[in-house]
């Protein structure tokens, strides 16, 4: 029998697969195929959850591994950033100052998979090193680097490789002015 | 062309082989300003309801594991 408390960690935790799902494959209605398909998986596989280890990581893993075998049985089918502008996920231009969040995501699909995921993991997800390297399979080693290589990457595809790039008050207004980045 | 071995790798650095490239520092400013969109991202979805087909979802299978005893 699946206790309560199995229940309503699955509970707790759709958002952050919704949204790893969301960073994987580029699209919500994807995202959200890959999120049921996940918490079936997770449900029948309860008992080889160990209590007292991190929910989080361990559905994580599912998905990443469900995303994964899914995209390679229908390999042609292609990552779906429009569907993200179709949803509506957008913050308006300048609000709370940081980079236009499609720009970003558009960049993000751009990552080689392997940086995107480790990124995602690190600098959003809440997971630790150790816990993104099993989620992945890899080394913690491998991940570090993963994370910095994407990093670069992104600054790269951004345009915004040396500081001079986000202009003189880089503290905080300058991330906020209009065209930043162009 | 590029040869490796004229140079001292530890056999800890050979494992991480990304770590030529980890000696590329991105400016902090830089690295912060994708920090904070990262998160943006990402939090972004986290606030969007929960869709109702994954709470049914997760009670169909509740009710199925009952119905087995």
């Amino acid at each position: 029998m699946t206790d309560e408390p199995f229940r309503d960690g699955l509970i707790r935790e759709m958002p952050n697969l919704r949204a790893f799902a969301v960073s994987l494959c580029g699209s919500l209605h994807l995202a959200d195929d890959l999120v049921q398909e996940t918490l079936v998986k997770a449900w029948s596989n309860a008992d080889k959850f160990q209590p007292g280890t991190n929910l989080r990581a361990w559905l994580f893993t599912i998905l990443r591994n469900t995303f994964y075998s899914l995209r390679r049985s229908r390999a042609s089918e292609v990552a779906d950033v429009e569907g993200l502008h179709a949803a509506r996920l957008a913050v308006r231009p300048g609000q709370e100052g940081h980079l236009d969040l499609m720009d970003f995501r558009r960049v993000l699909a751009e990552l080689p998979d392997e940086q995107r995921e480790a990124l995602i993991l690190i600098g959003a997800s809440g997971l630790s090193y150790e816990e993104a390297a099993e989620v992945c399979g890899s080394a913690v080693g491998t991940i570090k680097s993963r994370v910095n290589r994407a990093r670069v990457r992104m600054a790269e595809l951004l345009g915004i490789e040396s500081a001079d790039d986000i202009g003189p008050d880089r503290n905080s207004a300058g991330i906020t002015q209009a065209e930043p980045w162009r | 062309m590029n040869d490796s071995s004229s140079k001292q790798v530890t056999s800890e650095q050979a494992l991480n082989n990304g770590e030529i490239e980890d000696t590329i520092r991105l400016d902090p400013h830089i690295q912060e300003v994708i920090g904070k969109a990262l998160r943006s991202h990402y939090d972004d979805i986290l606030k969007l309801p929960i869709p109702d087909t994954m709470l049914v979802l997760l009670a169909e299978l509740e009710a199925k594991e009952r119905n087995k005893g």
